[in-house]
Parts: C-alpha cells; sequence; structure tokens
C-alpha cells in the first residue's frame, strides 16, 4: 500500500509544481466546439497551440477548454478521419475566446484507409498502456465471434476444445483462466454465465476490442493478474440496420440482426439479436472403443462426431436518452441468452458420450447513466449497474456405454459418466462508479470503484456426488470491492505520464467443516481480505510518426472463496494465503508512416517482463490428510510481441504479428522442500510462439460504382510445445498448428448488400489447441448481409 | 437370494477357466517365499507423480541407488492412476476413474527383452471405492448406486424414492485383453438387520469365491452430498463380512461383534481391511474407523475353508499402539502384516494416517516401524510390494527425494533404498515377471 501511495503522491506534487510554475494568472481560456462537416460533434479531436503541443481533447459534444498564455500562436485541431484545422489566435491576458470548429472530412484522403483498418485503436494506442484495440466494426462482414478475432491479435491464443460452443481459454502473454479478466463496456463478464461467452458472441456485437497487457486502468476493476480484455459495445448515435445470415459446413446457421435508432429529441433504442447453431459433425481421429470387451482399437481411425449439436440465442435491448442537461446518457439495458451443448467427449477424445448434455441461461439487467461537466467544468461521472442471474445445468443420465461408431450398449447404472441432473445459480450484482476531473487540460483526475456481490448455489445433490458434500448445498457469497485513484499529466502532446493506486478488498461467506470426528458438521464462517496494487505508465512522440511507451504494475489477484476457505471437508482453510502477484512491466515502441500518399507502414514491437509469485496452489499431503491450499510458485516471462502492416491505397494491405515468450518456473524447491527437476524450464501447456499473417486485396468499384470485391487471407501459427515439464522426462507434445482461411467477399452499393464466402483450414489440418482434443478440419461458410445506416 | 444381477457371466467358460488356473493360483501365494524359488525373469514397475504428470518407470534393483524420473519409460495421458499388481497371470492394471468421466485403464506386463509394455487399455466405465484380485480378474466395486431393472428405469423404495443400495463392480479379464464387464448387484438388507452396504476390499479365497468386508448403512440422505456411499451406521459395533461366487452370487456371511466393520475409510475411499496369511486363513482386520464404535481396532480369523469366524481368535491390536486407529493393512510374508496408524487418536474422515507398524498375527505382537521419515514428514506413500521377504514401502517425506524403504518384518526396521529424483511420489511398486 504504502509504496503505491508514495508513487502516487509524488507524481501529484511534481504535477503541481508543474502547474503553478507554468501557468501564471495572466491565462486566458479557449471554449470552444469542434464539429464535422454534417454538423455533428467530435469527439477525442485533439485542441492544442501548435508551438507548445500542450493541448485538450474535445468531449461527446465535441466541446473543449483550454488555457493558453497570451500571445499571437496557432492552435491546432486534429481529429482521425479529418483534415487539420488550423486556426491563429491572440487571446489577451485573462480573455476569453469562443471558437466554432467545423473539420473538413478527409474522405479522398489515404488516411482514411488506414483509418479503416486500424483507426479507432488511435485513441487507446496513445495512452501509455500496453494496448491493443481490435476495430471490430472492420470484421462486421466475417462470421467470426470474438474470440476468433481476439485470436488474431499478438500476445493472445485462444485454445478451444473442439467446434462451436466448445470450451475456449484466452491466453494472454502465458496467463490464462482467473488470471486473465473479461469485461463488456466496463463491467466484469464473468458472472454472465456460459451462454454469453467471447466464443459465442458474434463480433457484430463489438465496436472494438481493447486487450490490456499486462498493466488494467482503473476503469476495469478487478484483480486482473495478467490483463485484461474489455468488449466494447459501442454507443452510436447512428440509425442503422444490420441484418447476417451465414451457412456452413456441419450443418452451421449464424445470423444476426441489429438494429438502432436516435430520435432528434434524444431518445435512442438499440437491439441486437443472434443465434448460432451447429451440429459440429466434422470428422476426428481416435481409437475405437470395442463395446463386447470395453477395449480400445491400437488403431486410430476416422469418425464423424454425432452428439455435439450446439446452439446459442441471446438479445439485448437498450434505451435512454442522450443530451439531456442532466445526462449526457442514460441507459437501460438488458441481455438474455441461453445455450445448449450436447457433449460428445471427455477431456481424451476416446472417451465418448451419446446423451450428455449441457444447458445455461442468464438473464443481465443492467443500467448506465453518464453526466459530463458536472456541477462543474471537467468534473465527469459515469455509474454503471447491473444484476446477473446465471443458470447452469448438466445432465447425464442415460445408462448406456457408446463408441465413436455411435453405437452403445445398455449399463448397468445411470449415468455415462457422473449419473447428475445438478443445476447451479449464480447471482451476480455489480456497481461501478467512475469519476473524473480534467483541469486545466493536463490534469486528469480518475476515481473508480467497483462492487461486487456474487453467490452461488447448487440444486441438486447427484449433480456430483464423488466430490461434493454436504457444503456443496450450502451458500456462499463473495464480496468484492476494486477502488482505483489515478492521475494522468499531460503537459504537451508530445508526452504523458501517469499513475494509478488500486485497492483491493474481499470478504467471503461459506461453509466451513468444524467437525472432529468423522461425521462432517458445517456452519457458516467469513473471512476477508484486502491488498493494495499500483502502476505507472509514461508515453513520449519524440519525432513525429514514432511512439515511445512504458508500463508498470504491481498487480494481484486475490485468493478465491475456496482458497481462503480450503477444501470444504477441510477443518480449516488458510488465512495467512497472501495474493497471487505479479510485477508486470511493459515496453512498447510504434512507428507509422505514409509514403508519397498511397503506401502506408505501421510497426508496433513491444517488450514484455513479468514476474509472478505467490501462485496460490491446492495441495494433498498425507501427513495432513486433506487438501489445503499454500502460496508457491515464481514464473518469469520474457517476451515480445512485434506487429508489421502495410497499405497501398485502398486496394491492398498485409501484415502479420509474432510473439515469443520465455516462461519459466524460477522456483528451485517445491511447496514441499524438494529440489525441483524443472527450475528454468519452460512451463508446460503453455504457446509460447505463434503468430498470424493476414493479407486483403481490394477490387474497388468492381462491376459497378461502390461495389467491392475483397479476397482475403489469415494464417495462424503455433509452435508446437510440451504439455508436461520437460525436465520430467514428459514426451507428450501439442504438435505444431498451422491453417489458413480464405475468404471473398462482394459488397454492393458501398457495403448495403454483401454476400462472403469463407473457407477455414483449407488444408483441412488436424488441429490441436489442447492435449488430443482435435478441432474442426476444413470448413465453408457463405453469408448474407444487408446494411444500413443514416 | 438377496443380490440380482444385471448380466451373468457364461458361467460354463469360467468354470472350465477356474478348474485350469487354480493350481497356478495356489503356486502365487508362495511367490514371497522367494529364496526356495527360481527367480523368474522380471522387472519391477514404479508408478512416481511428478509435478505435471504421472509416469511409469522400470527398475531392476529398488534396493539401492538413484534414479531421475526423466528416465521413465511412459508418460500417463492421465494422473491419477491406482496400480494393483497380479501375480498370476503377471500384470500391472492401472484403474482410474476421473471426477465425473470413465477413465481409461491400462495393463503392463514385462515383454521378452524384459521391458515394460503396455498390453492394453480399456474403458472404466464406473467409479470405484475398492478393488482386488480374484482369479483370472481384477474386480473393483463401488456402492451407493442406483440399481435399475430389465427395462432401465431406477428402481424406488416404499416411498418412491430412487433406491441406492446398488453396488457396481467391474471385471476385468486379465487373460483376455483387459475385456471389462460391469454388473450391479442389490444389497438392501444384505445382513438381515436392515440396511444396505458398501463393500469394501477383494479377497480370493481360492475356492472359487472371494471376502469383502460388508460397511452396512442406513442410505444415505442425499442432500448430505460427499464421496462415501454410506449413510449412518447403525451397529458400529459389528462386522461382516460376504462371500461371493465368480458369478457374484451370494454365498454366505461371516459375522461377529467382536470388532467394527472392516474397512479403513478415506474421503470416498474404502481401504481393504482383509488380507490372507501364507497358511490361507483370511485375517479380518478393523481399523474401528467408526466414532461411534466401543470395539478397538482390532483382528479376527476365518480359517481356510471355514464358514465362521474362528471364535477363539482374537487380536487386541489397538491396545499395542499406544490406542492409535488403523487405515491400511498389507500383507508382508508368513503372518506378518503391514499397518497403516491415524496420527491422532480419534480419526476424522480426512484425518492423516503416515504411522506403520508391523503386526505378527500369529503371536500377536506389534511393532512400530523405524527408520522411516517421521511421521510429521511424510508427505505421500505408496502401494508398497512384498518382496524377498521385505516389504519395499515407497515414502514421499519432506525435503527430499520419494524413495523406496526396504522394511524388515522380524524387526521392523526400515532401510532407504532407490530414490527417484525429481518425483513428488512414488504411487505404487510392484514386481512383475515374465509368464
Amino acid at each position: 500500500m504504502s509504496k503505491g501511495i508514495l508513487i502516487l503522491v509524488s507524481l501529484l506534487s511534481f504535477s503541481l509544481q508543474a502547474f503553478t510554475q507554468r501557468d501564471g494568472d495572466r491565462n486566458a481560456v479557449i471554449r470552444g466546439t469542434v464539429k464535422n462537416e454534417k454538423g455533428e460533434p467530435v469527439e477525442y479531436a485533439s485542441i492544442y497551440i501548435k508551438s507548445t503541443q500542450s493541448g485538450t481533447q474535445s468531449d461527446a459534444e465535441g466541446k473543449f477548454v483550454l488555457q493558453v498564455l497570451p500571445g499571437a500562436q496557432t492552435l491546432c485541431v486534429q481529429s482521425l478521419g479529418h483534415v487539420t484545422h488550423e486556426k491563429q489566435i491572440d487571446p489577451k491576458p485573462h480573455g476569453r475566446i469562443d471558437l466554432e470548429i467545423q473539420l473538413e472530412d478527409s474522405r479522398h484522403n489515404l488516411d482514411e484507409v488506414v483509418v479503416e483498418a486500424r483507426g479507432p485503436v488511435q485513441r487507446i494506442r496513445e495512452s501509455s498502456f500496453n494496448v491493443i484495440a481490435v476495430n471490430a466494426e472492420a470484421l462486421h462482414h466475417t462470421s467470426l465471434d470474438i474470440s476468433h478475432a481476439l485470436d488474431r491479435v499478438s500476445g493472445v491464443k485462444i485454445r478451444e476444445t473442439g467446434g462451436m460452443g466448445s470450451t475456449s481459454h484466452v491466453s494472454l502473454n502465458g496467463f490464462s483462466g482467473r488470471h486473465v479478466k473479461i469485461f463488456m463496456d466496463g463491467m466484469p463478464m464473468e458472472s454472465f454465465g456460459s451462454s454469453f461467452r467471447l466464443n459465442n458472441i458474434p463480433v457484430h456485437v463489438a465496436e472494438r476490442i481493447e486487450v490490456y497487457k499486462g498493466v488494467v486502468p482503473i476503469e476495469l476493476g478487478s484483480d486482473a493478474l495478467g490483463g485484461a480484455i474489455n468488449i466494447v459495445t459501442g454507443q452510436s448515435r447512428r440509425t442503422f440496420v444490420d441484418v447476417s445470415y451465414s451457412y456452413g459446413s456441419f450443418n452451421t446457421h449464424k445470423s444476426n440482426i441489429s438494429l438502432g435508432h436516435t430520435a432528434k429529441n434524444g431518445f435512442f433504442v438499440r437491439l441486437n439479436a443472434y443465434q448460432n447453431y451447429s451440429d459440429n459433425r466434422y470428422k476426428v481421429k481416435t481409437r475405437l472403443l470395442d463395446l463386447e470387451t470395453n477395449g480400445y482399437s491400437q488403431e486410430e481411425h476416422w469418425f464423424r462426431r454425432f452428439h455435439d449439436n450446439y446452439h446459442n440465442e441471446a438479445a439485448i435491448v437498450k434505451a435512454g436518452v442522450v443530451r439531456k442537461p442532466w445526462a449526457d446518457r442514460l441507459q437501460v439495458e438488458l441481455t438474455v441468452s441461453r445455450e445448449k451443448q450436447d457433449i460428445q467427449n471427455a477431456n481424451l477424445m476416446k472417451i465418448v458420450y451419446g446423451g450428455r448434455e449441457r444447458k445455461a441461461q442468464s438473464v443481465v439487467p443492467a443500467l448506465y447513466y453518464e453526466k459530463r461537466n458536472l456541477f462543474t467544468e471537467g468534473l465527469n461521472l459515469r455509474i454503471s449497474a447491473n444484476y446477473s442471474l446465471a443458470r447452469n445445468s448438466n445432465t447425464d443420465t442415460l445408462a448406456r456405454q457408446y463408441n465413436w461408431q455411435g453405437e452403445y450398449r445398455a449399463k448397468s447404472f445411470k449415468g455415462e459418466g457422473q449419473y447428475t441432473m445438478g443445476e447451479y445459480d449464480n447471482r451476480n450484482a455489480s456497481v461501478s462508479t467512475g469519476l473524473s476531473y480534467r483541469f486545466n487540460g493536463r490534469h486528469l483526475f480518475s476515481f473508480n470503484n467497483l462492487y461486487g456481490n456474487f453467490s452461488r448455489k447448487a440444486t441438486d445433490a447427484a449433480a456430483n456426488a464423488e466430490t461434493s458434500t454436504a457444503a456443496t448445498f450450502m451458500r456462499r457469497t463473495n464480496l468484492k470491492n476494486v477502488s482505483g485513484l489515478s492521475y494522468r499529466f499531460e503537459p504537451s502532446k508530445r508526452w504523458n505520464v501517469s499513475g494509478f493506486v488500486k485497492r483491493y478488498d474481499v470478504l467471503v461467506r461459506g461453509p466451513i467443516n468444524v467437525s472432529t470426528t468423522t461425521t462432517a458438521t458445517y456452519e457458516e464462517q467469513k473471512r476477508d481480505f484486502g491488498t493494495t496494487g499500483y502502476g505507472i505508465g509514461a508515453t513520449v512522440f519524440p519525432v513525429a510518426e514514432w511512439q515511445l511507451k512504458a508500463s508498470l504494475e504491481k498487480a494481484f489477484r486475490l485468493p478465491s472463496e475456496n482458497e481462503l476457505f480450503g477444501d470444504e471437508s477441510l477443518e480449516t482453510g488458510d488465512a495467512g494465503l497472501k495474493p497471487e502477484n505479479s510485477l508486470n512491466l511493459n515496453v512498447n515502441i510504434s512507428y507509422e508512416h505514409t509514403f508519397g500518399k498511397a503506401h502506408s507502414v505501421y510497426f508496433d514491437a513491444g517488450l514484455i517482463y513479468r514476474d509472478t509469485r505467490d501462485y496460490i496452489r491446492r495441495q494433498i499431503e498425507q501427513r495432513y490428510g486433506g487438501a489445503f491450499y499454500t502460496n508457491h510458485g515464481r514464473v518469469r516471462n520474457l517476451g515480445a510481441d512485434v506487429e508489421a502492416r502495410y497499405f497501398y491505397r485502398k486496394t491492398f494491405s498485409a501484415g502479420g504479428n509474432f510473439t515469443i515468450q520465455d516462461i519459466r518456473n524460477m522456483e528451485r524447491y517445491s511447496a514441499a522442500g524438494r529440489k525441483l527437476i524443472y527450475y528454468r524450464d519452460r512451463m508446460p501447456n503453455v504457446p509460447y510462439m505463434f503468430g498470424n499473417v493476414d493479407a486483403n486485396c481490394n477490387l474497388n468499384n468492381c462491376f459497378g460504382r461502390g461495389n467491392v470485391l475483397s479476397f482475403g487471407y489469415n494464417m495462424r501459427f503455433i509452435h508446437s510445445f510440451f504439455r508436461d515439464w520437460e525436465s520430467e522426462g514428459g514426451d507428450i507434445i501439442i504438435p505444431r498448428q498451422l491453417s489458413h482461411d480464405l475468404s471473398i467477399l462482394y459488397s454492393i452499393r458501398d457495403g448495403r448488400y454483401s454476400v462472403a464466402v469463407e473457407a477455414l483450414n483449407i488444408a483441412d489440418a488436424i488441429l490441436y489447441d489442447n492435449y488430443s482434443l482435435q478441432k474442426p478440419g476444413r470448413s465453408f461458410l457463405l453469408k448474407f448481409r444487408y446494411f444500413l445506416y443514416r | 437370494m438377496i443380490t440380482k444381477f444385471k448380466q451373468s457371466i457364461s458361467a460354463r467358460s469360467l468354470s472350465i477357466l477356474l478348474c485350469a488356473c487354480s493350481p497356478l493360483f495356489f503356486a502365487s501365494c508362495d511367490k514371497d517365499d522367494a529364496p526356495s524359488e527360481p527367480e523368474k525373469q522380471g522387472a519391477f514397475f514404479i508408478s512416481a507423480t511428478g509435478e505435471s504428470a504421472q509416469f511409469i518407470l522400470r527398475v531392476d534393483d529398488p534396493e539401492t541407488g538413484e534414479m531421475s524420473i526423466a528416465n521413465n519409460v511412459k508418460t500417463l495421458e492421465l494422473s491419477g492412476y491406482t496400480w494393483i499388481f497380479n501375480a498370476n497371470p503377471s500384470v500391472a492394471v492401472g484403474l482410474i476413474y476421473q471426477q465425473g468421466d470413465p477413465g481409461i485403464g491400462l495393463g503392463y506386463v514385462v515383454a521378452e527383452d524384459g521391458s515394460l509394455h503396455e498390453s492394453g487399455q480399456f474403458n472404466i466405465t464406473s467409479r470405484f471405492t475398492s478393488y482386488g484380485f480374484f482369479d483370472r480378474y481384477a474386480l473393483t466395486s463401488v456402492g451407493g448406486i442406483t440399481p435399475l431393472d430389465d427395462a432401465g428405469n431406477a428402481l424406488t423404495d416404499d416411498a418412491g424414492n430412487e433406491r441406492t443400495d446398488g453396488v457396481t463392480f467391474t471385471i476385468i479379464d486379465l487373460k483376455n485383453n483387459f475385456a471389462l464387464q460391469e454388473k450391479t448387484v442389490t444389497t438392501l438388507n444384505i445382513t438381515g438387520n436392515g440396511g444396505q452396504a458398501t463393500l469394501s476390499g477383494i479377497v480370493d479365497m481360492g475356492s472359487g469365491e472371494f471376502l469383502t468386508g460388508l460397511v452396512v448403512s442406513q442410505p444415505k440422505d442425499p442432500s448430505q452430498g460427499g464421496g462415501s456411499s454410506s449413510g449412518a451406521i447403525a451397529y458400529p459395533d459389528s462386522v461382516w463380512v460376504a462371500a461371493f461366487d465368480a458369478n457374484l452370487n451370494l454365498k454366505r456371511i461371516y459375522r461377529d461383534d467382536r470388532i467394527s466393520y472392516s474397512s479403513g475409510r478415506f474421503r470416498s475411499q474404502y481401504y481393504s481391511q482383509i488380507a490372507k496369511a501364507d497358511d490361507g486363513s483370511v485375517y479380518v482386520f478393523s481399523g474401528s474407523y467408526e466414532s461411534t464404535t466401543t470395539r478397538p481396532a482390532g483382528a479376527l480369523r476365518i480359517n481356510k475353508g471355514a464358514a465362521a469366524f474362528d471364535a477363539s481368535y482374537y487380536f487386541n491390536i489397538q491396545e499395542k499402539t499406544d490406542g492409535y486407529k488403523f487405515r491400511k493393512v498389507w500383507h508382508i510374508t508368513g503372518n506378518y502384516f503391514l499397518l497403516e496408524l491415524y496420527n491422532d487418536l480419534e480419526p476424522t474422515a480426512t484425518g492423516a494416517a503416515t504411522q506403520y507398524g508391523v503386526v505378527n498375527v500369529a503371536d500377536k505382537t506389534f511393532t512400530w516401524v523405524t527408520g522411516i521419515p517421521a511421521k510429521d514428514q511424510i508427505t505421500a506413500t505408496g502401494l508398497p510390494a512384498p518382496y524377498n521377504g521385505k516389504m519395499y514401502f515407497p515414502i514421499a517425506a519432506e525435503a527430499a527425494d520419494p524413495a523406496i524403504y526396504l522394511i524388515d518384518p522380524a524387526t521392523a526396521k526400515a532401510t532407504k533404498g532407490l530414490s527417484i529424483t525429481g518425483a513428488t511420489s512414488i504411487n505404487a511398486i510392484g514386481r512383475l515377471t515374465q509368464d
């Protein structure tokens, strides 16, 4: 705690000094509004004095306030997609100038091509954090879901266990699972249930996807040890209709309807509904079970999947008002979703099922309120709240044993695996409050608080009889509060620096076995836990077209309820646990340049360093009887992400990214004090070298003005990796993955109608993200889309 | 006739095989008295667990030296195997049942060149809480199963609730590529005293029957959850042992009330506390786990071929162990058995048990094992192997590589043998010979 506060305090005093020295009492005030050709306000335009590069940004209304020294000078207004506007001003001491600036669209300029391809990234890129923003709108003509869009980002790998609807995990610079937190519009998604998650939300729902590598801003309030992903659904004021349908291999159907309307009086409504369906009848190569003998064949054979139907439906409705004196935005929102999945196989492909299934549904009402310039100029308030109710159920009741030919024999007891009709309810309430104050154009103070109240309950005793106890069916709750305070100092457009502290607190309640005999007795107890983290970041534009960034965070993951309580059948958990912690350091350099109005290049290279300690691990030792949790382990990751891209007018673009990460165990001794044979080994079962290459070629005005024929190519590569520690002599390898996708898109009338054909994994490679769990082979998808907007 | 069958093995083929195998079986009982027997070509099979996976190692001499886990012969696809070893045919059987998923069972033999060879993979369809060998079969059992009628519908009790008195056996044929069948029998009122039973241990009588300990309880309250299949124990001061034939027909029940039930319980598991001495008499131990029992931990005897407990034999073990109760029992050689005792006088469901002692059931003596790590240092132990009159016992202790300790039963003194560097524990050791 104290370290973080010290840093913040020193940053504050530094900025105050700067403030007093530089800002005499003779300052003039420039107030203004930035609009585009249509007279609509332009948000996030940069307004600065040319000679000093000091400036500010416009708000959602296009408004800005800038304090300047008196005297003749040039005011610049810059915004992506517009021609930079320059204006001579000569304010008097204590004077005030009111301006209305209309920016000219740069539609005939090459810049716009670049903007379309990676434009919305810019504002985020200019932050000092190591963050990548994916322009999801550029992918709306594809059939991708969010996770597959993320899979193309450097440092990110999505690991799937099968086809549509299968389990998928995000691996972000080697972190995965509970170390990477997922948000939608700044609200944590972990309680939304499996029917509304990265790998079933189509990319249409997002305007952009932000990937924070290692250093997470306070606005995403969570204990993310290894980074965060934020899906921004966008608050477009446009009126639009977007309808699409696609059909593909394995009887796959996807459709999506998006409608939005904003009335002149500020009322708006937006609907986004989608559906995914697939039989996932792809072929897999595995061993066959002989139902007579229950033995497995020596040889592997090809089989078509026969019990892997998946469907998922969801709708998001938003309605509210914008641009009212009392609210810049007030919005109510409801997200409903459900899914049903047949379970075809266990975590080894040869173990096959014919009747197991899983269902999930969730309802998430939400509220959003935003008011800028509350009470005073530059003070903005934002409140988000949601309540999620998610229900998951698992069904395994068939008294049958199946094999991969789809044949079965009767068994003498119920359940292909564990007989269950279990249901679990998760409820979560979250409230996020953000307050920011921009002062004098150079100082930005922000405060964010996220409160989460999570509870879960199992409703069926047979759900997991082998591992459950009476305590499984008792309620447990988890209250979490994360507060963050940050300060950003931006004396000029050439550089800025920011620092933050975060306070994490958790309070869990749940059952604990207090028995001292052979019969368990449970009683509800509570435990609390808290810690403080901090981070800093800086960015500088030393010369035009170059940007340097550095950022650092001491990040924490708090112990979960199970970890604080120990295993429920153990007498005591370990209240002395420390949070898992990681020192995350990033350095980035980027460059962009346009040659002769036709050629443009972009390059970004980042170095990451992660020193992660005190992993919370479950141990079972005979001397203690039951399981217990302990802090143990140290892992160091030194990695590099590189991305490069080339554009030729609106016609051609090609690029790629490559990630290499050296993630090694730095712990010499085991928790039980044994010398570890795998000291300095590469972390097993984590991809450490991977990349993507893509190319896109557009034939503009093809068969008519405004019609475009596009050809796209995408390659995905992952180097092979060991499943287990190499020094232990593990010989199981997840082989190298190399797959190629092709697509052809024809769009008519500036994209109003389009038809696309996608061919995925055209070489029909056998692909695995996880040991033995084969993913689909070659597949095709045909997509129709109608898109209209005003 | 209380048991009920869903399937039946061909009785004729089984009886033919039983006749063919029984002489071999008796020969195998003497395998521990090795000095008098010609040494067979063979190797030790060791299963060791690393930080990320479970491995198989082949060892010629476990009495000395050290070996790295990296010199394993095989990385297993799944971790958590329970290994058991049969003498004839000489085979290692790896049993696994994952939480909620069936497991892949494995069979290993020694090939002609002396290497370890995976001789079969089979599908384990049922979870198990007890296991052992019977004739040419490896058997596993689990209680608390809802029995089905011929149409596949759950049998219900008078109140309409699904019954839970089924016991599902898996029967793995060691001489037919590990061909596996599973059968469910019912145990409602199996002893005539109400309740239902979970079975503990499989001990071959050598006469076409096997013995298993009965843990008789009320049906478990479904809301109680937990891995075990036992509800409230109405008669904690009684012991019942059932004899089943190869078709899983109940042949008889041995009953007594000098000891509590014969089973070592730990979480969901029911460890066998029945074992056979070299003279063919069967010793039924009771670790006296149940906190409500008034009977001390001890042992009774079933003489070879007898239909009842030997009324003249009673061994009060607990009075010789400073009051400690025990959880696991293994036969070493002759009349010697190795006991695993609880660390606390009053055991709990997850209570630690890392103390060891040797009993001689003939002269009713108990000796604490010495020369092994202290009880608060032991992080894991594995399935021991009796060989050359000694017990090869895998122990992992704090700040040391796990090792095989050689226990001399006559003195109960142990010496440290082979260490496996880089392993977190040794799960099992067994001797495999060429058939």
